[in-house]
């Protein structure tokens, strides 16, 4: 029955799956470098942490990682959604106070980023960071749960059937629990590359970033290895698709950024980090395709293209980059004279 | 129907319009805040005036807390809650507007970091570079809200769209430019009215009440911006939507008598501490102030939500996700093979699907009171009618049995006691509470649908026929289902009545 008109793409589904996975990484990135930064500082161990200036300096970054997480993060959630919202609505509606929630969760944690950031009492900070951390881990929880529920339609159809008030978790952490770990270990593997390069003067703060970089990815690698193997009758095609060569590059990526980032050649280690959560990204697409294959092809969606306005958006897409370039110039050159 | 239903006791206006009203408060705000920030510093910088500089870094300050916290992420709760309450017309407006919104985003994106570094910056940038931030920052904020005023306004007024389906119809649409203009003059008069909190605080007494009476013109011009474009926009709704918002829709013109009131209190408020008593503008009068705004423009938004009542989409999907275009197969086939997530229990179901939107059984808008001590043929007849209510309802989007289905699953949940012992009336009261639940939802004395004139006069024989003929008189109009006390008592207060009125 077409209730609505509203199933085509206002553009080939190609263009919209790149917007996604591009817009998506860079959310990871700033995601990374806030959760994963957080993190590295709340446990490594660095004698008077607070009040080394590496650390603050990070500490007076972490708002603004905050505000470009979100901002990055509205994109990939827009086109996911254009493609895939049937299933996401759905899985967000059973759930759809935990969802809902998410939003207020985050404004916690934004405030008290910026309370640990303006602090004079060098031991709050610790505490206001851990506090954000909270919120951090409930977003990442809900994050995972919804959107592997979203694979996976006779589940939270039954979940719908016994409960219709939106408090319905998804309980099948089988399917999900390995997906956060890795997420969350991969988050604090990148984000303390981001501890060391702030941190890439100061030897105490380096060798702790090391660390954390060496056995984070490590403990990524195992776990992403783990919830490989919880794909069940995926697998199988999973290693036939192109998710597994998005795998394998994605995994000599972080050894060769490993080197680099132990030699302190940040460019190429950073490169190379942010193009294996590229890689990330496209496996997670791939196993989407198939978790959802025989029950949604988003090929058959009818392709009707707003030509017009899609070049507008090339067109502001571009601009705000040079605008962001031009901002970034003028903070970073522009320190001659004191504005007040 | 594509969809589960989220099923909460929390009304879904009510849910929608805390999170919204909220938002667009901080959201104008962060717009008009700032333009008002890059006016007054290039002001302050050509007068050489540290203080006025000071307290523009103070504000800023308070301005980024409030803006890109609190704005940027009651932004995304509202994308959240929409895709929660509506997610098929979410999906009509992401499937025809996205580029709109990937438009909106790129500026999103330049707006956040720009107010970032503005912030930041005050202490380390020369003055020209830290003015071209601001300048950024105020150019991108209000761009973003010049393309999801696009998208809103489509959902009043497509326009064209509606036969054309083409992008720049339903985004250029009637009321467009009008809301745009509007939305613009509340950005500056939400800028007065958050500058003059911040400067409600200054120690100088001199020096603030120099800021407030400058923060008052802002607020002022602002408003007057907003209320004449007000107008504006009224008049640009088509000529039928209005018709029918004047003749059976009451919230819009209940929002508007208040959004006039609010703007006199505002203007008077503006004039009375802005230019007169202004030393007595502190922290509440400032707290007083920015509740009054709130209120005027949750009045605006009252106004402009309410008005396209029965829709989501004005003409294209009803509120309850109901598409104008299945709804002749949906009255054939029925609603029940529509929904793809069924529950087991079809009378609850159905109630989601055509009724949860807006009501619940006993809490927001409660069907509970429409139809206590009623019985399921009466409230089946008037889910079939639904269309002829004044309230201006949906159509019923069912079949017959079904609307039986629904009006067991209703009956089941309310007060079943007779109607007498309900609201513990006698002889012509009774019969006035008796023709308001059965038929006041439809004829209103003095109102909409008046049918007094062919009451009045009547013998008791005259009275007795009409309601055994009720369910013949006109296809949306339910059979005369109460009993002999209520038939008695509503001919008892039909004596009452003279031609239009109540005697």
């Amino acid at each position: 029955m077409n209730l609505y008109e509203a199933s085509f793409l206002p553009a080939p589904l190609w263009i919209i799956t790149a917007l996604h996975i591009v817009t998506l990484t860079l959310h990871f990135i700033a995601m990374n470098f806030l959760f994963g930064g957080t993190v590295v500082l709340l446990l490594a161990k660095i004698h008077n942490k607070w009040e080394n200036s590496s650390v603050a300096t990070f500490v007076k970054l972490l708002p603004t990682a905050m505000g470009t997480t979100v901002t990055l993060g509205v994109a990939p959630l827009l086109f996911v959604q254009l493609v895939y919202g049937n299933m996401i609505y759905s899985a967000s509606i059973v759930s759809g106070w935990y969802w809902l929630m998410i939003s207020f969760v985050a404004i916690f944690s934004y405030y008290l980023l910026y309370a640990g950031s303006f602090t004079k009492t060098t031991k709050r900070k610790g505490t206001y960071l851990a506090l954000s951390l909270i919120g951090f881990i409930y977003i990442s929880l809900v994050y995972s749960s919804v959107f592997s529920l979203a694979e996976f339609p006779a589940q939270y159809h039954a979940l719908y059937s016994n409960n219709q008030t939106g408090l319905a978790f998804n309980s099948d952490i089988g399917t999900w629990g390995f997906r956060w770990l890795h997420i969350v270990l991969g988050a604090t593997t990148v984000g303390a590359w981001f501890v060391g390069l702030v941190g890439r003067n100061d030897d105490k703060v380096f060798t702790e970033a090391k660390k954390f970089f060496l056995w984070g990815m490590v403990a990524t690698m195992i776990v992403g290895f783990v919830y490989m193997m919880t794909l069940g009758e995926h697998m199988l095609p999973f290693m036939r698709s192109a998710g597994i060569w998005a795998v394998t590059v994605g995994l000599i990526l972080s050894l060769g950024s490993l080197h680099f980032f132990f030699k302190k050649r940040f460019l190429f280690s950073g490169i190379m980090i942010d193009i294996s959560i590229l890689c990330m990204v496209i496996t997670r697409h791939v196993v989407r395709l198939l978790r959802l294959d025989g029950i949604y092809n988003p090929t058959t969606l009818p392709v009707d293209p707003q030509w017009s306005v899609f070049f507008i958006f090339l067109i502001s897409f571009v601009l705000m980059i040079a605008v962001v370039w031009y901002m970034l110039r003028l903070f970073f050159k522009d320190t001659s004279k004191s504005a007040t | 129907m594509n969809y589960p239903f989220w099923d909460v006791d929390i009304g879904y206006g009510l849910l929608m319009s805390i999170i919204a009203v909220v938002h667009v408060f901080v959201s104008h705000f962060a717009i008009g805040g700032g333009l008002y920030l890059v006016i007054v510093e290039r002001t302050a910088r050509a007068q050489g005036d540290q203080l006025k500089l000071d307290y523009l870094k103070r504000l800023s300050k308070f301005f980024v807390m409030t803006s890109v916290v609190f704005g940027a992420l009651t932004g995304v709760a509202i994308w959240f809650i929409i895709g929660l309450l509506n997610p098929a017309a979410t999906e009509v407006l992401i499937h025809n507007f996205v580029w709109a919104w990937a438009i909106e985003w790129t500026f999103f994106a330049v707006e956040i970091l720009a107010a970032i570094l503005y912030f930041y910056s005050w202490d380390r940038m020369s003055p020209r570079s830290h003015i071209i931030l601001g300048w950024i920052y105020f150019a991108s904020a209000w761009l973003s809200l010049a393309v999801i005023n696009g998208i809103i306004t489509y959902m009043l007024t497509p326009g064209d769209w509606l036969t054309t389906k083409d992008f720049w119809d339903g985004f250029l649409n009637p009321t467009y430019f009008s809301s745009t203009v509007l939305r613009t003059g509340i950005c500056i008069m939400l800028a007065g009215l958050y500058a003059s909190l911040v400067a409600a605080r200054e120690k100088d007494s001199l020096f603030r009440i120099k800021l407030i009476r400058y923060n008052s013109y802002w607020g002022l011009i602002g408003l007057l911006i907003a209320m004449l474009s007000y107008y504006w926009f009224r008049a640009s709704i088509p000529t039928e939507q209005m018709s029918t918002m004047l003749e059976r829709m009451v919230m819009p013109w209940v929002a508007q008598d208040q959004l006039r009131l609010f703007a006199g209190v505002l203007i008077g408020g503006f004039i009375i501490y802005g230019f007169i008593l202004t030393k007595a503008y502190r922290t509440t009068i400032a707290i007083l102030m920015m509740t009054m705004g709130l209120l005027w423009f949750g009045a605006f938004e009252w106004f402009s939500e309410s008005s396209r009542k029965p829709f989501v989409i004005q003409d294209y999907m009803y509120a309850n996700a109901i598409s104008v275009a299945s709804l002749e197969q949906t009255q054939s086939e029925g609603l029940l093979s529509a929904i793809t997530f069924r529950t087991g229990n079809d009378g609850a179901d159905l109630f989601r699907r055509a009724c949860r939107s807006c009501h619940t059984i006993d809490g927001y808008r409660p069907v509970n009171r429409a139809y206590a001590g009623t019985d399921i043929e009466f409230i089946a007849g008037m889910i079939r009618g639904a269309k002829a209510m004044r309230a201006n309802m949906p159509p019923w989007a069912g079949t017959e049995q079904e609307s039986m289905m629904l009006a067991t699953h209703i009956y089941e949940q309310i007060d079943q006691r007779h109607i007498k012992d309900i609201y513990d009336l006698d002889g012509a009261e009774l019969g006035e509470k008796v023709y308001e639940i059965r038929c006041g939802k439809c004829h209103e004395i003095g109102g909409y649908n008046d049918k007094t004139e062919s009451l009045v006069d009547l013998t008791d024989e005259d009275y007795n026929d009409l309601l055994d003929e009720a369910g013949d008189l006109a296809e949306e109009m339910p059979a005369f289902t109460g009993d002999q006390i209520e038939r008695d008592a509503l001919i008892a207060f039909f004596k009452t009545l003279e031609e239009g009125v109540q005697k």
